[in-house]
């Protein structure tokens, strides 16, 4: 094993990727595409754009002028909400992202107030979906007719008090499920396509053949393939995130175990794309087979919807898919952190990878027959 | 031999149930331009690639620079230069990056610029490779493979597909090579190509060789006569020379080649043109070419007119 060979190719890898637009465009275009479309599609479930829900516990003279005021903006379509339930119950049980919750005594307290400055502000408590950029939106407008509210009172001593309160639902958020399935994906479909389409379009130009008569080892040479298409699975991972986080509030752990997972899904699957160019030598043929073996996987491995859904014979038959232990391993990772779904998918995923590379490397030969 | 480089004995491949090579023997010494010669599927690549290591024979002994190509294939590599058939690099790579990473494979500090200027590429060096032509591609693989300073290079076609100026400047450059003193292993199925550059010729047909030698033994070793070709002439001198027992052919368009035995014959023949009173507007004697001596030896020719050029 020699490193500087090893470095040398590498670097051609990137130089051929960097100077070719529509592998530019594929490699990390096409995953957040993806992700903006799913996540424009499924962000808003549940949740009704300008609705703002207010549970008035006060009743008092106040309180009505402030639901009065929301009612003004224009903005809002405001639903009153029942104030025998308690606002937490409320809010779990209604899948809403927005609850003002005025207390009782809220009136008597800017009574207070305007008696006695010194006295404490009439406090109102938000309850909010703090990962919704849709919810921020409307606590900002929320805040303005409140600060609106005390100008008006005073002029310049708060007498409304806001206290925010995030909720972190239990249930995910679609685009946490999401998020770590479109990485699985397009970490799959990179480096199954990256290692078929370079094996086949270096076949048929017969540099496969210039490189056999050099002292290049075919282990040196897989190696830097495999670094290449760590690169650009990192690459496109970065790329996934940044859009997920920067725009739909995803909020993942970013930790060694999906790492872990990126890097045996490279492995596997740039070993399935050497054993199919090994048998498989024409350039179409062998995009075919790569097709046949993504597709399937792409959509019962549980990349786009949870699995739960499907009949049971389907869900058995996923347990057999490799994705589906590097799906269930990132979603572990990056979300949930359930240790015993990391440690069970990275042996299942760890094995495959390891069997599937070493039969592409035993069986893709320099040799000619 | 002593100054053997390369040496084939009784070589076989078999293909399936085809016999690709089928028993050929040869042997090539250093510093000279050996050609192989043959049509297209005559397995002229087959061997080429045995000889480079990267193909299996059958059976048969190959050893190059006195190793045997199955054991050594590690210390052969690295004395050797290749330009396979059909070469192609890295589309995106330049000329420069491109002879810079071969050079890297060979783990060899080659001067760059020294081999850009032997294949006549400085004017080309910035550019990528998917923007060069033909000829200045195959100007790039014959610097590819030169830049472990190889003591043998192995050209397989290297003009095919070019056109006739480009040609020519790769010819230039493998004159070139001659000249510093590289043995080298030419396949072509180009006549012409063997001709101007080689030292020495086998034919090979139908995994076979047929003919083994210089340009001169083999002519002279399969011909014994001369060709004289009239043209313009006026009537008579295809049966004049019937007469005087000299075989026509090819009465076209006013012209008639004749086969002569020898000089001697030719004035015989010249001086009975004037007694007959016999005009012509020219004459035309040459030896045959291997493109003829081809075709005698195999009753087929070696490139199929209809389909190349």
């Amino acid at each position: 094993m020699n490193v500087k060979r090893v470095i040398a190719n590498l670097v051609v890898h990137l130089k051929q990727f960097s100077r070719e637009k529509s592998t530019i465009f594929f490699v990390l275009a096409f995953p957040i595409l993806l992700m903006l479309l799913f996540g424009f599609i499924f962000s808003d479930v549940g949740s009704s754009v300008g609705t703002l829900y207010i549970q008035d516990l006060d009743g008092g003279a106040y309180s009505q002028g402030l639901v009065g005021a929301f009612n003004g903006t224009g903005v809002f379509d405001v639903t009153m909400v029942d104030t025998n339930i308690s606002p937490d119950q409320y809010y779990a049980d209604n899948n809403i992202d927005i609850l003002l919750v005025i207390p009782a005594g809220y009136s008597d307290s800017i009574y207070m107030k305007l008696l006695d400055p010194a006295s404490p502000e009439a406090n109102l408590t938000i309850l909010y979906d703090q990962s919704n950029t849709n919810t921020q939106t409307k606590i900002s407008i929320v805040g303005s007719v409140i600060d609106g509210m005390n100008k008006e009172l005073s002029g310049s001593v708060n007498y409304i008090g806001v206290d925010l309160q995030g909720q972190q639902s239990d249930e995910f958020k679609f685009i946490d499920f999401f998020a770590p399935g479109i990485i699985a994906m397009s970490v799959m479909s990179s480096s199954l396509f990256g290692t078929v389409g370079m094996n086949t379009e270096l076949r048929q130009k017969g540099i496969l053949r210039k490189l056999a008569t050099t002292p290049l080892t075919r282990a040196e040479w897989l190696l830097s393939n495999i670094l290449y298409q760590m690169f650009m699975s990192l690459l496109s991972t970065v790329c996934i995130l940044a859009v997920g986080m920067g725009m739909f509030g995803l909020r993942p752990h970013i930790n060694i175990y999906m790492f872990v997972f990126i890097l045996l899904c490279v492995f596997s699957f740039a070993g399935i794309g050497m054993l199919i160019t090994r048998f498989v030598k024409e350039a179409e043929s062998a995009q075919a087979a790569a097709n046949a073996v993504m597709f399937p996987m792409m959509f019962l491995s549980g990349t786009f919807f949870q699995l739960e859904m499907m009949p049971d014979f389907l869900q058995t038959l996923a347990r057999f898919l490799p994705l589906y232990y590097v799906n269930e391993g990132l979603r572990a990772a990056m979300i949930s952190l359930d240790y015993s779904i990391i440690l069970e998918s990275a042996l299942v995923i760890g094995t495959f990878g390891t069997v599937v590379f070493m039969l592409g490397v035993m069986l893709t030969s320099w040799k000619e027959n | 031999m002593a100054d053997d480089v390369i040496s084939v004995k009784d070589l076989v491949k078999v293909y399936d149930d085809v016999r690709a090579v089928d028993g050929i023997t040869f042997a090539v010494e250093k510093g000279e331009v050996f050609a192989f010669l043959g049509p297209n599927g005559a397995g002229k690549t087959t061997t080429v690639e045995i000889i480079e290591t990267i193909r299996d024979a059958t059976s048969g002994e190959v050893s190059i620079l006195g190793m045997d190509v199955k054991k050594n294939r590690t210390e052969i590599l690295k004395r050797i230069g290749v330009l396979p058939q059909e070469f192609s690099s890295f589309d995106r790579l330049t000329v420069e990056e491109t002879l810079k990473y071969y050079a890297a494979l060979f783990c060899t500090d080659c001067d760059i610029n020294k081999l850009i200027d032997l294949v006549n590429l400085e004017e080309h060096r910035k550019k990528l490779y998917i923007n060069l032509s033909g000829g200045l591609k195959q100007r790039v693989g014959i610097a590819v493979s030169l830049v472990n300073d190889p003591e043998i290079i192995f050209l397989d076609e290297p003009t095919t597909g070019l056109d006739p100026r480009a040609r020519h400047d790769v010819w230039e450059v493998i004159k070139g090579l001659k000249k510093e003193g590289k043995t080298i292993f030419l396949t072509t199925h180009y006549m012409e190509e063997a001709e101007v550059l080689a030292d020495y010729i086998a034919i090979i047909s139908k995994g076979k060789i047929i003919a083994y030698g210089t340009t001169t033994e083999l002519i002279d070793k399969h011909f014994k006569t001369v060709k004289v070709t009239i043209k313009g002439g006026t009537e008579g001198v295809g049966s004049l020379a019937e007469k005087m027992g000299m075989p026509t052919q090819g009465r076209d368009n006013g012209n008639i080649t004749i086969e002569a035995s020898g000089n001697e014959q030719i004035v015989e023949f010249l001086n009975a043109l004037k007694a007959n009173n016999i005009s012509y507007l020219s004459m035309d004697i040459r030896k045959p070419n291997l493109e003829e001596l081809f075709l005698v030896l195999t009753g087929e020719a070696l490139i199929d007119k209809r389909v190349t050029q």
